[in-house]
């Protein structure tokens, strides 16, 4: 068994009232009304993403985390960064599953400084294996929001116009400590389309609503470890596509994986492209592979973009991947319970109709619960019921 | 919105509607139907002005003959400008709606340094300068002068005003000070006097308190104001200080040297005119000789507000032939200021009453009470005579001849304290006469008295029922309405100890407690790190503030602090203060944050609003108690106890209360705002304390939030804030804490229908709570 790090005792902790969490306020005003609101809002979320928009494919997303001193802090377990480094392995996971095509790069900020831990690249792993290291460095100091903003800003002013150019900032302090007025970053933020959302650890900070609001991003704060997951999740799917975006061809290669036996007597072992710098070793001479349509160049993985002659390789089903974004399934009509006539059951999960609205259908006008209707919409992106029928038919 | 108050037609400018001002108008009519005073205790922040407004002008609109006239009393500058601006709105909603221009006139009124446009004048800086210049330019014999010297300079603004202004009346409108000046300069005449004089005919007139409570303004303005109006006191949680300081005099050796000069000037004057122009003084004499007719004249026809200065039988009464000579006055004067002089050279502290006083001088110089009560209106008439141009030289013996007459004329109400030397500087020798007036209805009296209803309101007036008692006048209604809310947006948390379990209290005993000063600090650094943007700490005084930061600053919880914000304080001087507040502002608007440390009482706790960002957080160390050992404060308890029967006790924790609540409500200025409200101390726990909290306040108050060490107040916050910062928008408010049109009918609609509505209705009626009305106990019956 691994020795337990040395870690504030139980009763050195800050105090907690950990029952409140589970409780329902008696008076039903503060947290019920909140989390009425909060249901409101994940269901406008589903309803705004309806309807014929363009979003953006092809996405530039540099996320902030900030390493300051409140990282420290014990609210999120075991602690802010520990946690929050946690939930990012698996947003940049679930982040290039749904967008294959894009790219993602990481800056951190303490100590009045900021500095990339990683650049813009389109490899999960590297990211994550960044990220590893980083949990055990320390939170000093104050973060910077301006020089972390600025050095995102750096690289993705010389983005192409047709891909989206967004700045995610995981923000933990109440404070930034700017070397210039940010509010003139801001603005040079905004006319080179740059969004930025943040989202906050602690609470509402001034300075972060008006830069989301100027750039059209979005600010949250968290309530706790589920709903910083739930916050963070939002930002895996592609944001809408502003109209002035420039549209452009992209020329890109689907090369085609060839697996060679070892029997085959014309197959020869080759290190792949993407290898040659990585200095872990990992599976070096290799049989099969993709190989690049333009230049033959060899890889193990895809997306990438080829060493050699620079084009984009993707495979077929990445795109699929993201092809319900484009087309998205139409929102379910909402009625009030008493209003529903016939089945009390959903067709999902034929459990009895219990919340006060059920949602409907439009087109095969079966009727679902609000779990049944949020998973349809997040996870699924088709009607079952409407998959059921095409195949009787 | 059209709305239909109790079977008026309110046009309400705004699509939607809080619950509570709906039942604020209804109280509000309810008033007026009586003819009767009010008062109402709302919330800032939810539409008070507005509500107030459109239900007084729907009034005015249906019932004419009944309310001619609204006078709306602000305390600042801005703050009328902010009820034109909301008048302005209502305007123009009447003017869309009803499709006709209305001839409605509405205008604000200020001092003539905000009024002002000639040239030179204006640019002066003080309101003295200004007041005084102008009068130089003004004044009748100067203009009588330039008839026969036309070189004397005078306004020509003025001249433009009085020589065509008074006949053609303004148009109608809404004006505000900037529209006045505006229009001044198209037509070329004198704002100021163009606005005195038209508020005799507008139809609503917004302007500051002292010119309807400070009897030497009000004479000169508000005389005329028709007694069919509606008088409303704004923000008038402080309005028996108002009426105090407005009827008090406070007498230093300076005072008496410049009045000495003064006095000197005057002998100087009338040698002079003796020798040129005796027959203006025999004039002067005459005139004497008949009393003070005109003045009686105007006061028999009722139509004038009457002066608390000046009583009534003076204006009977010849001036008497000890005064009535310009020399006679003035060796008057000296002997007078003689006495004050010697007074003033003690080693000791005296108080005595007015009676004591007259008996006192009358022995020394042997000063009747008779000439004395004349004094400040034979010094007018001198001073008119003498044709004396600038005014402002003078104060110092107009405030002496105000003093003679007020101490002459009221024997109840007021002490006279002479000290030695200030409380804080024992060592030095600066003796003060204070006349004090210890009883706020003196001044606001004949207010009561002349206009059918006087509304007075706020939103810090728990508890209610004092105000008709130390103002001596019977409400018809008097009501506090709570805020309804879609979301819990105060949070007020009452912090009784340390994490150390040390009890945390500015009680005069404990605190120079090193621990009480510590956990006071440490409180303020666990704050500063979870509070986003901007605190706004309160302390009790300037000293208890200097003694803590001090005290700070050597345990080395300051530089602590100032890792996480900035630290910002409050000073005595007007100038740092306001540029502390600019960079207080900055640092909450760039993410800085930042702490401003101020004073209960002072220039921040009252007239500054920190929305949103700029204030997150209110921290109130301490229960800021009035400065108890003060002789004035002592006399005053004294009297209200022995007059009004109402303990020192609950008077000092009524005070107390009533300024704590100012401070924390410095922060939430909307339903859209939200913020906590931090009292550290141990004793706002007890009902006493806490039961004398505003209503809106109070109901957040839970158990669970008494008496808290620093530890769960963190907690605490951390919820709450994470809470408040979730998106929230106006659907979600609709419907529970602001209304349409609709569903304000539909409720009252669903209320009278059926009883299966009702009880689905019970849960929104909580959330929707109906005023509370408390009735007054007429005197009458209680004896």
């Amino acid at each position: 068994m691994d020795e337990e790090p040395e870690r504030a005792k139980r009763w050195e902790g800050g105090y907690e009232r950990t029952w409140e969490v589970l409780k329902e306020d008696e008076s039903g005003s503060l947290r019920a009304t909140v989390e009425d609101i909060l249901f409101q809002a994940k269901r406008k979320r589903v309803f705004e993403s309806h309807g014929q928009v363009r979003l953006g494919m092809m996405r530039h997303l540099y996320v902030v985390i900030d390493s300051s001193r409140t990282m420290e802090d014990q609210d999120l377990k075991p602690n802010r960064l520990t946690s929050t480094l946690k939930l990012m392995e698996y947003f940049v996971e679930e982040y290039f599953d749904q967008n294959p095509i894009s790219q993602i790069g990481i800056i951190t900020t303490k100590n009045k400084r900021a500095e990339k831990l990683t650049d813009l690249a389109g490899n999960p792993k590297k990211h994550i294996a960044a990220m590893k290291k980083a949990v055990n460095s320390m939170c000093v100091g104050e973060p910077s929001l301006y020089n972390a903003l600025n050095i995102a800003m750096q690289t993705l002013k010389h983005m192409p116009g047709h891909t989206s150019r967004e700045i995610l900032v995981i923000f933990s302090s109440l404070t930034t400590c700017d070397p210039a007025n940010i509010y003139d970053l801001i603005k040079t933020l905004k006319a080179l389309k740059i969004r930025v959302s943040v989202i906050g650890l602690s609470a509402e900070v001034r300075v972060c609503t008006v830069l989301t609001r100027e750039t059209g991003g979005n600010y949250n704060v968290i309530l706790d470890e589920s709903h910083f997951k739930e916050l963070l999740m939002y930002h895996v799917k592609p944001p809408p596509a502003s109209s002035s975006s420039e549209c452009s061809l992209i020329r890109m290669g689907f090369p085609q994986h060839i697996i060679a036996s070892l029997s085959d007597q014309d197959a020869k072992p080759s290190f792949s492209m993407s290898h040659l710098e990585s200095s872990d070793g990992g599976p070096g001479l290799t049989l099969g592979g993709y190989y690049c349509p333009q230049c033959r160049a060899k890889y193990t993985e895809l997306p990438v973009e080829c060493k050699v002659c620079g084009l984009t390789l993707v495979s077929a089903p990445h795109l699929a991947r993201s092809f319900h974004h484009l087309f998205p399934l139409d929102a379910f009509q909402e009625h009030p319970l008493e209003e529903h006539k016939g089945d009390r059951f959903c067709q999902a999960c034929q459990g009895e109709l219990k919340d006060k609205s059920v949602f409907t259908c439009p087109a095969c006008s079966s009727v679902f619960c609000t779990d049944c209707d949020l998973f349809i919409h997040d996870t699924l992106h088709c009607c079952p019921s409407c998959i059921h029928r095409q195949g009787t038919s | 919105m059209k709305l239909n108050i109790d079977g008026l037609l309110v046009y309400f400018p705004y699509d939607y509607i809080y619950p509570e001002q709906y039942s604020y108008m209804l109280e509000l009519k309810r008033t007026l139907d009586a003819k009767g005073h009010g008062v109402l205790e709302m919330p800032s922040g939810t539409g008070k002005t507005i509500s107030l407004l459109s239900l007084i002008v729907a009034y005015q609109r249906t019932y004419p003959l009944e309310v001619t006239k609204l006078i709306y009393c602000s305390r600042t500058v801005p703050e009328i400008e902010k009820v034109i601006e909301e008048l302005r709105k209502l305007m123009e909603f009447y003017t869309k709606e009803t499709g006709e221009k209305n001839n409605f006139l509405a205008l604000a009124l200020s001092s003539r340094k905000n009024l002002c446009i000639h040239p030179e004048v204006s640019s002066l800086r003080f309101g003295k300068e200004v007041d005084g210049k102008c009068h130089s330019l003004t004044a009748s014999y100067i203009r009588a002068q330039r008839h026969s010297n036309p070189n004397q300079p005078v306004c020509r603004f003025y001249e433009e005003f009085d020589a065509v202004g008074r006949q053609v009346p303004i148009p109608s409108g809404i004006y505000n000070l900037d529209d006045l000046k505006a229009f001044g300069r198209k037509k070329g005449w004198c704002p100021y006097y163009l606005a005195r004089y038209s508020i005799l005919h507008a139809n609503i007139v917004v302007y500051s308190y002292h010119y309807l409570l400070d009897p030497k303004i009000a004479d000169l303005v508000s005389k005329e104001l028709a007694k069919k109006s509606v008088v409303v006191f704004d923000e008038a949680h402080n309005i028996d200080n108002v009426c105090i300081d407005s009827m008090s005099v406070n007498i230093t050796r300076r005072t008496l040297d410049r009045c000495q000069t003064n006095v000197e000037t005057l002998q100087n004057t009338i040698q002079r005119i003796k020798e040129t122009d005796a027959a203006k003084l025999r004039e002067e004499y005459r005139r004497l000789v008949e009393g003070l007719k005109e003045a009686n004249v105007a006061r028999e026809t009722d139509i004038y507000l009457s002066n608390p200065v000046l009583p009534d039988e003076i204006l009977q009464e010849a001036v008497p032939g000890s005064i009535r000579t310009a020399e006679h006055f003035v060796g008057f004067l000296k002997r007078f200021l003689e006495y004050l002089k010697a007074r003033l050279r003690i080693h000791h502290v005296v108080q005595e009453s007015s009676p004591q006083f007259l008996k006192d001088i009358y022995e020394k110089v042997c000063i009747d009470r008779k000439p004395l009560r004349f004094c400040a209106e034979r010094l007018r008439s001198l001073l008119r005579t003498l044709e004396i141009a600038d005014i402002a030289d003078f104060s110092a013996v107009t405030l002496i001849s105000n003093f003679a007459t007020l101490v002459s004329t009221y024997s109840k109400g007021f002490t006279i304290i002479i000290e030695p030397f200030e409380d804080k500087t024992p060592t030095i020798v600066n003796p003060v006469l204070h006349f004090s007036c210890m009883d706020p209805s003196i001044a606001i009296k004949p207010v009561f008295e002349r206009f059918q209803s006087v509304i007075i309101t706020s939103g810090t007036l728990s508890p209610l029922d004092i105000y008709p008692r130390i103002l001596d006048f019977r409400p018809v209604t008097m009501a506090s309405f709570t805020m309804t809310l879609a979301r819990t947006c105060l949070c007020p948390l009452i912090v009784g100890r340390g994490n150390d379990q040390v009890a945390m209290s500015s009680k005069f005993e404990t605190r120079e407690d090193f621990a009480v000063i510590r956990n006071y600090g440490n409180l303020l650094l666990e704050m500063s790190a979870i509070v986003p943007d901007g605190i706004v700490a309160f302390f009790t005084s300037y000293v208890y503030m200097e003694n803590i930061v001090a005290s700070w600053y050597e345990q080395g919880i300051l530089e602590n602090i100032q890792r996480n914000k900035l630290i910002f304080i409050e000073t005595q001087d007007a100038a740092e203060t306001s540029m502390a507040l600019e960079k207080y502002q900055e640092a909450c608007e760039n993410g800085r944050g930042a702490i401003l440390l101020s004073v209960a009482r002072g220039k921040v706790s009252e007239g500054i609003d920190f929305v949103h960002h700029f204030g997150r957080a209110v921290i109130m160390f301490g229960v800021p108690y009035v400065y108890t050992q003060s002789r004035i404060l002592k006399a005053r308890l004294e009297y209200l106890r022995d007059q009004f029967q109402i303990r020192e006790n609950d008077f000092l924790t009524f005070d107390a209360m009533r300024h704590a609540a100012q401070c924390v409500g410095r922060a939430i200025r909307g339903k859209t705002d939200y913020g906590l409200m931090i009292f550290a101390d141990k004793r706002y726990a007890r009902a006493d304390k806490r039961g004398k909290l505003p209503r809106w306040i109070q109901e957040h108050i839970t158990d669970g939030s008494l008496n808290l060490t620093i530890d769960e107040t963190v907690q605490l916050s951390k919820h709450f804030l994470r809470q408040m910062a979730q998106p929230f928008r106006r659907e979600d408010q609709l419907g529970l804490s602001l209304l349409t049109l609709e569903q304000l009918q539909s409720e009252e609609m669903l209320q009278k229908i059926s009883q299966i509505a009702q009880q689905l209705l019970l849960g929104r009626r909580q959330l929707v709570p109906q005023p509370l009305v408390l009735l007054a106990k007429p005197p009458h019956l209680s004896t």
